[in-house]
């Protein structure tokens, strides 16, 4: 059972195949470098042995001649009483035991040639011994003539035979060494070529099946993963790839599938609940465009009642005491915050929405304008406003000039007990122009830097400082709409910059630009 | 058997087992032990032979009686002729080789007085020997003397019967001899001197060329030993020799004293035994099978010698 396991694990796995084949490879070369080696070393060794018995061959040759001029010598010196021809045979002779014995060496490795040129060695001191040097006795002690008749004995002569006999089987088989190990070496060099090409074949052939298995096994499948990723990424969820793969591509492939399942789902939910959101959101929208439409009419009734009461209670001198009066009074303060309330909420359901008219606006006469429209306020708080120099933007100038409006309103409302100062400025940073608001107001935490522009949010009582806490909410909604983001910075009591930028070029979603009617 | 065990368990730390399973194969608790390795050391025994048949023979003979007795022997055989072999013995090249006595006598000893008897030739080579540091060990009951040979026609045409008759013959009368014989007191100088033959040339030849020669009439006479084979029958008239010019067939080992004082009376016990044995019969024999049977010396002596209990 754990066998059966096991060998499906070992037929099913890549790693174990690419590790199987890559050892197999290696298992192939090793082999063939083994031949290799072998044969070079099988080489060199019968280069070696050739280079014995050539040297072995031409030193027998050599003292196989010198045997040949110490027997004509002897025979000279003999025949022609000469001396001179027994000094040649003295000196050859006092040559042999030290060429018979570099003899033996070189045919060491083969016990038959050594024992051969022992016996070679043995013989020819025994010729030197017995026939060189009794053959110069004789001429000594009984003169040349017993001398002559020895020399044609065969004493000599049968003995060189024999020499010679021997010598010419030590040059037989030495011969036929070298034509065995040569031979030999020729036969194992092809044999080692054959090995070593078939070798070589093989690894190649390993190293092709190799490649074919991986691109077929490993690469085609990861290649259909990665263009299903890409179609994926494109948006395309449906996109499945087979997985039918026992391997880590099928592992890798069946990830990828339930990756793409858990996105489709994912991605249907998520429209799913924008679609519910979208509907909802306008619903509320409608809902409080509508409340605050309708509202605004029972509202202008109330006040103008509250007004007509007023007027006849001042035709009618008075009588009805003070206390009337300020209930009036009430009811008309509480229905204009009423009124501010709902058109303020108009205003912020409003903003954002619709088509912005994007044109070249110099921003310098924007914040002129809300100046202008701010001059009471400005005057009451007896505030200094600085103008820097400021450039033309691309934007919706109705829009524009509502954040400007509400900005250095703020400035100019929350000052606390100084004389409020505002500085406006633009600055360019890369792609957009950034507008900063400086007052030298009360200034906030900066945990509540963001949540302030949140609609309805105030930090502050509306006996303090009066508003309905939607103004910062427009703004940020007007410059999301124009591609540009707004933040403060501030410190409490210090003052506040408020930030917004507006890109330098048209915002994306307003090109081309264009005029249209805003909702 | 208990001998073996109890050398083998001595042995068998020092020695390989191989070599000690040998030596109880060849171990015979009944054979005393002295005659088995009576040279344990030392150099082997240089037993020399000139160079033809009948010594060949010998030589074989002497090397395997002595190596069955334990001895260690290097026989080197073919070396040349007496004056050669002795001068190699002389110079300690050898130690031991048989030689025949008239040859000895002649040509090594040089001793141109020719001997009343076999006896007085032996002794006085054996004198000679000894002056020289060499014992002449005891010599063969066979001879193998030189002889001169005629056809028996030419025998009766000429009515030759012995070498003194040859001086009767007209002209030059030619001898097919070995090389070495023209130069030898016994050939041509002592033919010349002992029996005044002037007119002798001797024609160089070798072994049973001498004996075809004749046969085919180019020589008149031809120089034999006469313990060849070619003689056992009627093909050749063997001539006698009154004044011994050839002075002792009889062969005896010539051994260096020396090697004999090293080894003991056990070799030269050895040594006779085989000499003892070897009558005319017995090497005619021998000589026949190898000459003519050409069968190889080594068996032929094994076979002689097991035949008597010395192989």
């Amino acid at each position: 059972m754990g066998a059966l396991v096991l060998r499906r694990s070992l037929r099913t796995q890549i790693t174990t195949k690419v590790v199987a084949i890559s050892a197999a490879a290696a298992v192939l070369l090793g082999a063939a470098l083994v031949v290799l080696i072998v044969a070079v070393t099988g080489q060199r060794d019968a280069a070696r042995v050739a280079f014995r018995s050539q040297q072995a061959l031409s030193l027998a040759n050599q003292l196989e001649k010198s045997l040949l001029s110490i027997e004509s010598g002897l025979n000279r010196y003999v025949t022609t009483k000469e001396e001179i021809f027994l000094r040649p045979v003295r000196r050859e002779l006092a040559l042999y035991p030290s060429r018979t014995e570099r003899l033996t060496e070189l045919v060491s490795d083969d016990p038959g040639q050594q024992s051969r040129a022992r016996a070679l060695a043995e013989q020819i001191a025994e010729y030197d011994d017995f026939w060189v040097q009794g053959l110069t006795e004789i001429v000594q002690e009984e003169g040349f003539d017993k001398a002559r008749s020895q020399l044609r004995t065969d004493g000599g002569r049968s003995k060189l035979d024999t020499i010679r006999t021997e010598f010419s089987r030590l040059f037989d088989r030495e011969r036929g060494v070298i034509e065995a190990r040569e031979a030999k070496a020729e036969q194992r060099s092809a044999r080692a070529i054959r090995l070593g090409v078939g070798g070589l074949a093989l690894v190649i052939a390993v190293a092709l099946g190799f490649t074919l298995y991986l691109r077929r096994s490993v690469l085609r499948p990861v290649r259909t993963v990665a263009e299903a990723t890409g179609r994926l990424a494109a948006g395309d969820l449906s996109t499945r790839v087979p997985d039918q793969r026992e391997d880590e591509l099928g592992e890798l492939a069946r990830s990828f599938n339930s990756m793409a399942d858990s996105l489709q789902r994912g991605r249907s939910e998520l429209e799913r609940s924008n679609a519910e959101l979208t509907r909802s959101n306008s619903e509320l929208e409608q809902f409080a465009s509508v409340t605050s439409h309708d509202l605004q009419a029972p509202l202008t009734t109330i006040s103008m009642y509250a007004e007509l009461l007023e007027r006849r209670r001042g035709a009618n001198g008075g009588n009805g005491g003070a206390g009337e009066l300020d209930l009036v009074e009430g009811i008309r303060g509480a229905t204009q915050q009423a009124r501010g309330l709902i058109r303020d909420l108009l205003e912020y359901s409003r903003a954002g929405r619709g088509q912005l008219t994007l044109e070249q606006v110099p921003a310098g006469r924007i914040v002129a304008q809300a100046l202008e429209a701010l001059a009471g306020a400005v005057e009451e708080a007896h505030a200094q406003v600085t103008v820097g120099e400021l450039p033309v933007v691309l934007a919706d100038r109705a829009n524009l000039g509502r954040v400007f409006q509400n900005l250095i309103g703020n400035a100019v409302k929350f000052t606390g007990d100084r004389t409020p100062q505002v500085g406006i400025e633009a600055e360019r940073e890369g792609e957009h122009w950034r507008f900063s608001i400086r007052d030298n107001g009360i200034g906030m935490n900066p945990e509540h830097a963001r949540r302030i522009f949140e609609p309805f949010q105030r930090l502050h009582g509306e006996e303090d400082y009066p508003g309905t806490g939607i103004g910062l909410a427009v703004c940020e909604r007007i410059i999301d709409q124009h591609g540009g983001s707004i933040w403060v910075s501030s410190t409490p009591g210090e003052g506040s910059v408020f930030h917004f930028t507006l890109p330098a070029a048209a915002p994306a979603g307003a090109q081309p630009p264009r005029v249209a009617v805003s909702a | 058997m208990g001998r073996c065990v109890l050398r083998l368990t001595a042995l068998s730390l020092a020695v390989g087992l191989l070599l000690v399973l040998g030596g109880c194969g060849g171990s015979d608790a009944d054979t005393p032990p002295p005659e088995r390795a009576p040279t344990p050391d030392g150099p082997p025994i240089r037993l020399g032979t000139k160079n033809f048949t009948e010594q060949t023979i010998l030589g074989e003979l002497y090397r395997q009686a002595l190596e069955a007795k334990g001895y260690d022997v290097v026989l080197k055989p073919d070396i040349g002729s007496s004056e050669i072999v002795h001068r190699a013995l002389r110079r300690g090249a050898l130690d031991m080789y048989p030689e025949y006595i008239g040859v000895l006598l002649s040509e090594v000893a040089q001793d141109t007085d020719r001997p009343p008897s076999d006896a007085a030739a032996y002794d006085a080579a054996k004198a000679f020997e000894r002056r020289n540091g060499f014992t002449l060990l005891a010599q063969t009951p066979f001879a193998d003397s030189n002889a001169l040979a005629v056809k028996p026609g030419f025998a009766r045409r000429h009515r030759v019967s012995t070498i003194a008759d040859l001086r009767r013959l007209k002209g030059t009368v030619k001898i097919a001899a070995l090389p070495e014989f023209a130069t030898r007191f016994e050939g041509i100088k002592g033919l010349r001197k002992v029996y005044g033959l002037r007119h002798l040339t001797a024609v160089d030849a070798e072994g049973s060329a001498r004996y075809s020669m004749l046969d085919g009439g180019e020589v008149d006479v031809a120089s034999v030993f006469t313990s060849e084979g070619q003689l056992a029958g009627q093909d050749y008239v063997v001539l006698e020799d009154p004044r011994r010019v050839f002075a002792s067939g009889h062969v005896a080992p010539v051994v260096d004293d020396d090697l004999l004082e090293a080894h003991g009376p056990g070799l030269q016990a050895a040594i006779d035994a085989v000499t003892r044995e070897l009558t005319t019969a017995a090497m005619r024999e021998m000589n026949g099978a190898v000459d003519l049977r050409k069968r190889r010396a080594a068996t032929v002596a094994a076979e002689f010698l097991r035949a008597r209990g010395l192989g």
